[in-house]
């Protein structure tokens, strides 16, 4: 049996023309993805029953017993934290954020060691965006900024950008010119048109000459910025300021080197003063498939995007203060629940420390490098193959994620559910 | 089922010719009923004003663009914060609270139904799970066509049917319920970062002129007997002389429909300017209000603006880039592809800024000069001309000249000048209140029939008691207690349950999406339409399969389903 | 009114208070000082010794002392508008946001957002203080809008950030993006900063030690003498339209 038009629930590309073959509840073969997403459909090996730690070993569980204790762990939490998030649907999403309100915790998500900086910046600018298909039909020049989609994003540029077929584009390959910046000549720059290698943490400083130049104030720019020629940054300005729509794309070479949001909100300010010459936008390549799903969810129900504290009974947001590192670095969280990601295997080593010496429990379909650092694990269905749900793509367009393959684990969604409902009853029979 | 019985109920229901009479009304379950039995829960209304349930027949509060105004504003989502409170959820922002807040506040104001603005069907999934969680209302959403390319295209060959066929196919696939055209013309436009300045103009992108868009898809509309009519955002929305392009489009709209308008004009008070420029800006409410008064098929709504900060979004991307280079503020924009756009930018709209002044002056005009208060309804575009939280001071405003010209004294000095609303001596009275704000706007929406806007018996118990006694109060005079009584209901009553009591949210809701669904004969049917599909699928970024929105969102659902002239 | 406030050792000492209603007013009021304690909300006295001398009659006549570990105790001083709170040790986060009068002294080191969106009043820090000092808030418009601000050691990144008015001085180095969209007011900087400025529209700047980074988008108008000291002297940001006033004594830009 073949199930065609599925979404992958790899990256935020959201590609959802993925086709799986299916023989017997199992995934025989996979098109049109690519190696990422392949390799998420046909992963193997998960963890078959909810574990806990007893006198430090590890035991199987039941689901209700397993539900319980975590119950129990983040009701009597002074400072639980719920971490994660982005790989599951909003449908969980919505429950979790319901959870964090009832035990007055701290909510957050991937956003906060990812595309955190994007949203400082375009709280403070905004943010000229569109839907990826706009670039698809209609741009001819696409800058791509500390990113590197052939490795992060593989189909992005076949999909959306420089070889995907567009409306007012007649040749696709020769009609488009592609800009690449970054620190090294990556895999993008042999693609480009234009490459430009900036010094490590120059961004900014690069940012701010091409703005200056936008502007016709060429006069104050020194010879050479960040270890760009002007010369070079003059032919780049001129290119942006002919393009009819150019489209910019930046990834975590600019939000996570030095002045991080900055460099965003510099970036962004470029756009809109273009868009005083030309149509410009400019769009963060997201990470996980629904991690701008979060941010949706939260935003409507609690009105920030991520890093949300309600302990004190409204949602207070602060990133830098309420962000899930800072918090770990600060030794506050004196509980923790993990979902749909894996801290153990990104975060900073003092921050998982203190993972590990505070209960944890995790929500996961797999034995990952957190699994080391719980209390207790709790399995549940593959979000995207055998749960589905609403995630959210890189530009803000909601997808239906599907569940092509049966099965008996339980959702996020319910396991959170029944977190919620036992949390009620212990506070009903104090 | 659960019944109540209202007593002493002092009601105005303008639909059913009631103008002021103290009666009982019996719900029983959802409904309106003749009789309630001994069983029911008597609640004793003392002649406090109760009316049928509020309906905002345009506000934003549900989807993309919203979201968006409360992702890029954290300083407006902390000047709103309430805590968990009962049945409530926290709830966040001033200008563009959080779902829950949208729906806690509405229900204090005694509004039951809302339909959101403006719905980009590309990302109509996105507003249903938001109507989810704005459980104290029902749902409607008008659905984005200015630039949809497979409209345009059907258009362009002069094929209204294809036209409608295309507008029932999309209104089926994101439970769409109306028609809405933004900036006809200049969303597309504004792909290439261009705009349209007049309605004869022709768009770059196709051989149309909005007026060939507004004209075609009136038409349309009428070939599926949808319930609304086209609901129109006009052309140059805030430009300095705009008011010869919105009398100039009024005066496309042809009379055909014996039920309703056949065109819905949005926010008029942002199409009523006069002058060349900001040096002449002017109000040119007069001869709008006079063009509407010549024209019964066409209703409007205010666009009130009340001063104060507030943040405006609106499919018209072009419009809010103009804003912004006014106001050198914060600024997004999301082009939809294929479809339509949308910006947002924070506003602070001050009294002692002359323009603002005359903006404001404007809206209270329009109301005030149209003589019939079912054709031009209470609205502020929430939260474009302020959020909706000043319904009660606007409705003060009409009722009284005294406190307008209390206020008049605060704003700008030299808006008198530019103005004629000193001159207005016009007083609305409860009933043409009551007219502006639910039977004005169940009539243009044509949803009388669903059961809104009227308290007889099968209406729906949608109903707001308003602690306010119309034979005590005197609205010209002590505007304040008509503030504070339109500001707080004592009882706001969502299908036949008691939702908010002075100003709290008591118990969960669950709301009603309601969307349309046109019948289709099959040659029509865009599904198996060969170019349709194509144009699908070379230049979407989402399938076609994956573009509907599936009935999982719309857990409680009433689908209207129309017969067609295809 | 003198009110001495020692905060006991916690079992978790790294559980966050949150302690704005720890104001001159609020103990002439007479208020239940209500603190939060992570997610749950108690009386002051349930984490510290609290002594009240003497009677206020008016806000100048509020003396707090606060000793013990301070270090996690957050937004005292929140709105404070008269009266002195003097800390001993160090103190949390958000010490003195939106005040508007009175004088804050903090003997030790303060954390972030020290006197956030501040509007009167004076706030001096012996020791150093964290990132986001007399800056504003997320989305911010406007940061620290009046008032003056001491620091006599060395402050995080985002020092001034958003600053729209007052004055600053910070006696030692500032981290990165000091005075970053700075709309007003005066900040003085006796040590080196690291990109000074950025995106400013409009205030005055002086960095006594080295700018380091320079943004490259400021126009050069000559060296001017200042406090019998020569600066060179730049507008800008001109990516901004700015006009905002920069000396600095020595600079380098990222070539």
């Amino acid at each position: 049996m073949e199930i065609r038009d599925v979404p992958c629930p790899f990256c935020g590309c959201l590609c959802d023309d993925i086709s799986v073959r299916l023989d017997d509840n199992r995934i025989l073969g996979v098109e049109n993805c690519c190696t990422l997403g392949n390799a998420k459909f046909l992963s193997k090996g998960r963890l078959q029953h909810p574990i806990m730690r007893k006198n430090g070993k590890w035991v199987e569980v039941s689901y209700e017993e397993a539900i319980d204790e975590t119950a129990r762990i983040l009701s009597d939490a002074v400072r639980p934290l719920l971490y994660g998030w982005s790989g599951t649907v909003g449908e969980a999403q919505v429950v979790g954020v319901h959870l964090g309100e009832e035990i007055g915790a701290l909510i957050d998500s991937t956003t906060s060691v990812c595309h955190n900086p994007s949203i400082l910046a375009i709280q403070e600018v905004g943010h000229p965006g569109c839907t990826l298909g706009q670039v698809k039909n209609r741009a001819d020049l696409v800058i791509y900024w500390g990113c590197n989609p052939i490795e992060a994003h593989p189909r992005h540029m076949s999909r959306y950008t420089t070889y995907a077929d567009g409306y007012f584009i007649d040749n696709t390959v020769t009609d488009r010119k592609v800009i690449v910046v970054d620190i090294r000549r990556s895999e993008g720059a042999k693609v480009a048109d234009e490459f430009i290698q900036i010094k490590p943490g120059g961004d900014y400083l690069v940012l701010s000459a091409l703005r200056a130049m936008v502007r016709g104030r060429d006069d104050v720019v020194p010879d050479s910025v960040a270890g760009v020629k002007k010369e070079q940054l003059q032919r780049v300005a001129s290119l942006m300021q002919k393009a009819k729509f150019g489209a910019v794309f930046f990834g975590l070479g600019i939000t996570m080197s030095r002045g991080k949001y900055k460099n965003v909100r510099n970036a962004i300010e470029l756009v809109s003063e273009l868009n005083r010459k030309t149509k410009f936008t400019i769009s963060a390549m997201r990470g996980h498939f629904n991690v701008y799903g979060f941010n949706e969810v939260l935003t409507w129900m609690a009105g920030y995007p991520f890093a949300v504290d309600f302990s004190r009974g409204i949602a207070f947001y602060n990133p830098g203060e309420t962000t899930v590192i800072d918090l770990l670095e600060r030794k506050e969280p004196d509980a923790c629940l993990v979902i749909a990601s894996d801290p153990g295997a990104h975060f900073p080593k003092s921050t998982i420390e203190h993972m590990a010496a505070i209960p944890t429990v995790q929500i996961d379909p797999c034995v990952n490098a957190t699994t080391a650092l719980c209390q207790v694990q709790i399995p549940v269905a593959i979000t995207g193959i055998e749960a589905a749900g609403t995630a959210y793509r890189m530009d803000g367009v909601p997808i239906r994620m599907k569940k092509i393959i049966e099965t008996n684990f339980p959702t996020d969604q319910e396991i959170l559910e029944r977190i919620v409902t036992r949390i009620r009853e212990m506070k009903r029979d104090g | 089922m659960a019944e109540i019985l209202l007593k002493n109920a002092y009601v105005i229901d303008p639909i059913s010719g009631i103008n002021g009479e103290l009666m009982d009304i019996a719900i029983s379950g959802s409904r309106i009923v003749e009789e309630a039995s001994q069983k029911a829960e008597v609640i004793d209304c003392q002649g406090y004003l109760t009316l049928p349930g509020g309906i905002d027949s345009h506000t934003h509060t549900s989807g993309t663009k919203v979201n968006f105004g409360r992702y890029m504003s954290p300083e407006d989502m902390r000047a709103g914060r309430t805590a968990r409170r009962g049945p409530m959820h926290i709830t966040s922002g001033y200008s563009v609270p959080t779902t829950y807040g949208n729906s806690y506040r509405y229900s204090a104001l005694g509004y039951t139904t809302l339909i959101e603005g403006a719905m980009a069907p590309l990302e109509a999934r996105h507003t249903h799970e938001e109507f989810k969680f704005t459980p104290l209302q029902d749902s409607f959403a008008n659905t984005l066509f200015d630039g949809n390319w497979g409209m345009l295209r059907a258009l362009e060959e002069g094929d209204i049917t294809r036209a409608a066929a295309i507008i029932a196919w999309t209104l089926t696939a994101v439970k769409g319920f109306a028609i809405k055209l933004t900036n006809p013309g200049g969303t597309e436009a504004w792909g290439f970062g261009k705009n349209i300045s007049c309605i004869n103009e022709k768009i770059p992108t196709f051989d149309l002129t909005p007026a060939d868009i507004i004209k075609g898809a009136i038409r349309a509309n009428e070939m599926l007997h949808l319930p609304h009519s086209v609901h129109l955002h006009c052309n140059n929305l805030g430009t300095p002389g705009n008011y010869t392009c919105t009398i100039g489009t009024f005066d496309l709209v042809p009379d055909i429909n014996d039920k309703r308008q056949s065109l819905y004009a949005t926010h008029v008070q942002f199409h009523s300017y006069g002058g060349s420029g900001w040096g002449d800006f002017c109000s040119k409410s007069e001869p709008v209000a006079r063009k509407v008064d010549f024209s019964p098929q066409i209703v409007i709504d205010m666009g009130q603006v009340m001063f104060g900060r507030t943040t405006t979004m609106t499919a018209d991307g072009p419009m809010e880039f103009n804003l912004y280079r006014l106001h050198h503020d914060k600024w997004s924009n999301h082009d939809v592809e294929l479809e339509t756009g949308s910006g947002i930018i924070p506003v602070n709209y001050r009294k002692k800024n002359l323009v603002n002044s005359i903006m404001w002056a404007i809206g209270l005009e329009l109301a005030l000069l149209v003589k019939n208060p079912w054709q031009c309804l209470l609205t502020t575009d929430n939260p474009n001309g302020a959020p909706f939280v000043k319904y009660p001071e606007i409705i003060a405003l009409l009722m009284s000249k005294q406190y307008r010209d209390a206020e008049f004294a605060t704003i700008h000095p030299d808006t008198e000048k530019r103005v004629p609303l000193p001159a207005l001596d016009r007083e609305l009275n409860w009933h043409e209140i009551a007219v502006m704000t639910r039977a004005g706007q169940a009539r243009a929406l044509g949803i009388i029939d669903l059961g809104k806007g009227y308290l007889m018996p099968g209406a729906e118990a949608d109903i707001a008691i308003y602690p306010i006694k119309t034979d005590e109060i005197d609205p010209s005079a002590e505007y304040e207690k008509v503030i504070a009584g339109f500001s707080r209901t004592e009882y706001t009553i969502k299908r036949g349950r008691v939702v908010s009591r002075r100003g709290d949210a008591i118990i969960d809701g669950e709301n009603t999406t309601y969307w349309v669904k046109p019948k289709v004969p099959a040659v029509y049917d865009m599904q198996h339409d060969p170019a349709f599909i194509e144009l699908f699928e070379r230049y979407y970024t989402v399938r076609m399969s994956n573009y509907p929105v599936q009935e999982e969102y719309l857990h409680r659902n009433y689908c209207i389903e129309t017969e067609t002239d295809l | 009114m003198n009110v001495t406030i020692t905060f006991r050792n916690r079992t978790n000492p790294f559980i966050p208070i949150e302690a704005e209603m720890i104001t001159p007013d609020a103990f002439l009021q007479d208020k239940e000082i209500l603190v939060g304690e992570g997610n749950r909300t108690v009386p002051l006295e349930a984490l510290a010794d609290l002594v009240i001398e003497g009677d206020g009659f008016s806000i100048e006549e509020v003396d707090i002392l606060i000793r013990g570990d301070s270090s996690r105790v957050k937004r005292v001083g929140e709105y404070m508008n008269g009266g002195t709170i003097t800390i001993e040790g160090d103190i949390g986060m958000h010490c003195g946001n939106f005040m508007s009068g009175g004088r804050i002294e903090i003997l030790g080191s303060a954390e972030g957002w020290l006197g956030r969106e501040m509007q009167g009043g004076e706030i001096l820090c012996h020791g150093d203080a964290g990132d986001y000092c007399a800056s504003g808030y997320r989305g911010g418009r406007r940061g620290m809008r009046g008032g003056s601000v001491e620091v006599i050691g060395s402050v995080g990144d985002f020092a001034c950030e958003h600053i729209s008015g007052g004055e600053v001085l910070i006696h030692g180095n500032t981290g990165d993006y000091a005075c970053a969209e700075m709309k007003g007011g005066t900040v003085t900087i006796l040590g080196d900063s690291s990109r000074v400025c950025a995106n400013m529209s409009a205030g005055t700047c002086y960095v006594y030690g080295s700018a380091e980074e320079m943004i490259p988008t400021f126009e050069k108008k000559g060296i001017v003498d200042h406090d019998g000291l020569l600066f060179h002297h730049f507008m800008g940001d001109v990516a901004n339209r700015g006009r905002g006033h920069l000396y600095v004594a020595r600079y380098t830009y990222l070539q």
